[in-house]
């Protein structure tokens, strides 16, 4: 253990090696490919939801990238089509989430594109499914004895109303709905878009299999 | 084996380094070395397959994207017309366009195609058509769904330039760009109202009945459409997820059109629990069985464009195939044994399938396999669920999607009204 140099050059050499692989080239793709054509960039009510939704740490528990048919039948369950590049343009930081405690958001505004249904569900998620786990948020909410003009009442369910008076929406609640409504990606992907494509040949070939067999 | 060491032996030696003679790395360590290395190139080649499979699959989306959305200059052969005729129009109107007998009107040497020409074909196509019309003195009362959403302008130009020349002998054409002006002005617009409402549009319209007046609005049918449309206290309106004009997207089905009977049912079977829906449980709670059919019978009344475009990456000739022929490998039937000619929808069990969203498809039917939709009569649905494989599930939902609406049936809400309207005994 006396030639420390070689072994300092030659660890340098591996690590930045691993750096402009992993970093440096998938960061100038990323820059070449920007914003994929349909997609519109957020606006001040939605850009204020985005920051509730960072601010409540919805991606510890909700992804935002729905896979592609050869992964996982995400488009089955409405979730959409397989993201790209180009459609996290505008989001910094992005919140791509790894957990799927919950269902995948990136085109909620597609699925549940309903206000009223947001904002039962976000003041109390037991009021639709009795086995959710989400938590509740009511202190997006406020109690009052009664809605001013302008004030969005929350639709609610006897069991779970107040006794007297409505529950109205607090602004950060409005702003976090408008964000998940404008939530849709439904436009066509940019063909130059990058994403993970790995099982595409796994899939084609499995298609072609079963084309095979259904010919016989 | 330094000269210290020889010098005096016999005193310990007290700079003694261990050391190794330099030995070879041990060969496996190359083998490993080596396969890991072929295995990576492997892999990167692989890779780079996948790779261009995946920017093939995007290409193909992006172009249906374009096509869907820009008018084509390029003139159409002939022969595209009378291919495209025979793919959505013979159907019902007979491959020479000779009609049905008191049921659908021929296109063949007809006086209205005469009076109209091709431009008027294109109105027809555009927005669809219903209510009673006269062709060559002979009466009809049928509907005609809007293939706006199915035919891109080059194909309606081709379509309507086929009847009007090849099927009429006349000399009137439409280009595609003549298509785009009517479908930007088309736009939102319902079917035409029979023979009367094409008065305006063809001039020496052979004589038209009357159109049916329409029931003036009972304030029911107020109370109805201000609950589809804005909800209640306890509940959000039915247009907030299933869309304005009953559309549907994503998981959310399209309503528009469907049987009532069979919309007020699955009402039913949510509130009974046989058939389970969290957000669907929560809205029935708060319907009385009036409100049920009067729902219904406002969805099945509406006639919209269809709001579903293939998006499941599903092989759209399979799909076609499962459904006009079924796949008697895997003991499915077709689709449209059941669920009529064009999956309009039959009766008040099998409900339309045309343009119905992708996503409710393949959901419903893997929702069928794994049991936890058990509401279709005789078990029908669970078999053939069970025997569609996932790729299966998405091909037939896309094709589906691709099919133009089916034509709201106004008759069919009034039988349920007069019949169900007052037992509301939860069929």
């Amino acid at each position: 253990m006396n030639r420390y140099l070689p072994l300092v050059i030659v660890s340098l050499a591996i690590l930045s090696f691993a750096t402009l692989l992993l970093v440096i080239i998938p960061g100038m793709q990323i820059a070449k490919s920007g914003a994929s054509p349909g997609l519109k960039p957020y606006t001040v009510a939605e850009a204020r939801g985005r920051a509730v939704y960072v601010s409540m740490g919805c991606l510890y528990c909700h992804s935002q990238q729905p896979r592609d048919e050869a992964q996982a039948p995400d488009g089955e369950r409405g979730w959409g089509r397989a993201s790209v590049s180009g459609d996290y343009a505008y989001d910094t930081p992005h919140q791509l989430g790894t957990m799927r405690t919950g269902p995948d958001l990136m085109n909620i505004g597609d699925r549940l594109p309903s206000q009223g249904w947001q904002l039962t569900h976000l003041y109390q998620p037991r009021a639709i499914a009795s086995w959710s786990i989400m938590p509740a948020y009511p202190y997006l909410f406020a109690h009052k004895a009664k809605a001013d003009p302008g004030d969005v009442v929350v639709k609610l369910p006897p069991a779970y109303a107040p006794k007297t008076g409505v529950i109205v929406a607090k602004q950060d609640a409005l702003d976090l709905v408008s964000y998940l409504q404008g939530m849709k990606h439904d436009y066509a992907p940019p063909t130059d878009g990058l994403r993970d494509d790995g099982y595409e040949l796994m899939a084609a070939q499995q298609h072609n299999n079963d084309a095979a067999k259904a010919s016989k | 084996m330094t000269d210290k060491n020889k010098q005096d032996p016999r005193l310990p030696d007290e700079t003694f380094e261990p050391y190794e003679e330099p030995r070879r790395i041990p060969m496996p360590v190359y083998w490993i070395a080596i396969a890991l290395a072929i295995w990576g190139v492997v892999m990167l080649v692989q890779m780079s397959y996948s790779t261009k499979i995946g920017d093939k699959e995007r290409a193909s989306m992006s172009d249906q994207e374009v096509a869907a959305t820009t008018p084509v200059k390029a003139e159409p052969k002939p022969d595209a017309g009378k291919a495209l005729f025979a793919d959505n129009c013979a159907s019902c109107h007979g491959d020479a366009g000779e009609g049905v007998a008191d049921a659908i009107p021929p296109l063949h040497a007809s006086d209205v195609v005469k009076a109209g020409g091709a431009s008027a074909i294109t109105h027809i196509v555009m927005r669809g058509i219903g209510g009673p019309l006269i062709v060559d003195k002979a009466n009809y009362d049928g509907e005609m769904p809007s293939f706006a959403s199915v035919l891109d302008d080059k194909d309606i130009a081709s379509i309507a330039n086929f009847v009007a020349s090849d099927l009429n002998g006349l000399k009137s054409t439409v280009t595609p760009a003549q298509v785009a002006e009517i479908r930007t002005a088309s736009a939102d617009l319902n079917p035409w109202d029979g023979g009367s409402g094409l008065a305006g549009l063809i001039n020496g319209l052979p004589a038209q009945p009357a159109s049916e007046t329409a029931p003036a609005p009972s304030p029911d049918a107020a109370a109805t459409a201000a609950l589809a449309m804005h909800g209640t206290n306890e509940i959000w309106s039915c247009a907030s997820c299933h869309g304005d004009k009953g559309e549907g997207t994503q998981t959310i089905p399209r309503l528009a059109g469907l049987a009532p009977a069979y919309l007020a049912k699955q009402l039913h079977d949510f509130k009974e629990g046989t058939r389970i829906n969290d957000s669907m449980d929560y809205v029935v709670k708060s319907l009385s069985d009036k409100q049920i059919i009067e729902l219904a019978n406002y969805y099945g009344a509406m006639s919209s464009p269809s709001g579903a475009r293939p998006s499941l990456e599903g092989d759209l000739a399979r799909g076609e195939k499962i459904a006009l022929e079924g796949d008697w490998t895997k003991n499915v039937p077709a689709c449209f044994t059941c669920h009529g000619p064009s999956g309009i929808g039959v009766g008040d069990k099998f409900p339309g399938l045309a343009a119905q969203q992708p996503a409710y498809i393949a959901h419903q039917l893997a929702m069928w396999q794994g049991g936890s939709r058990h509401n279709s009569p005789l078990g029908l649905m669970a078999g053939i669920g069970k025997s569609l494989s996932d790729a299966d599930r998405r091909a037939v939902a896309d094709y589906l999607a691709s099919l133009p609406p089916a034509a709201a049936n106004a008759k069919l809400a009034l039988a349920v009204s007069a019949t169900t309207k007052e037992t509301s005994n939860g069929q």
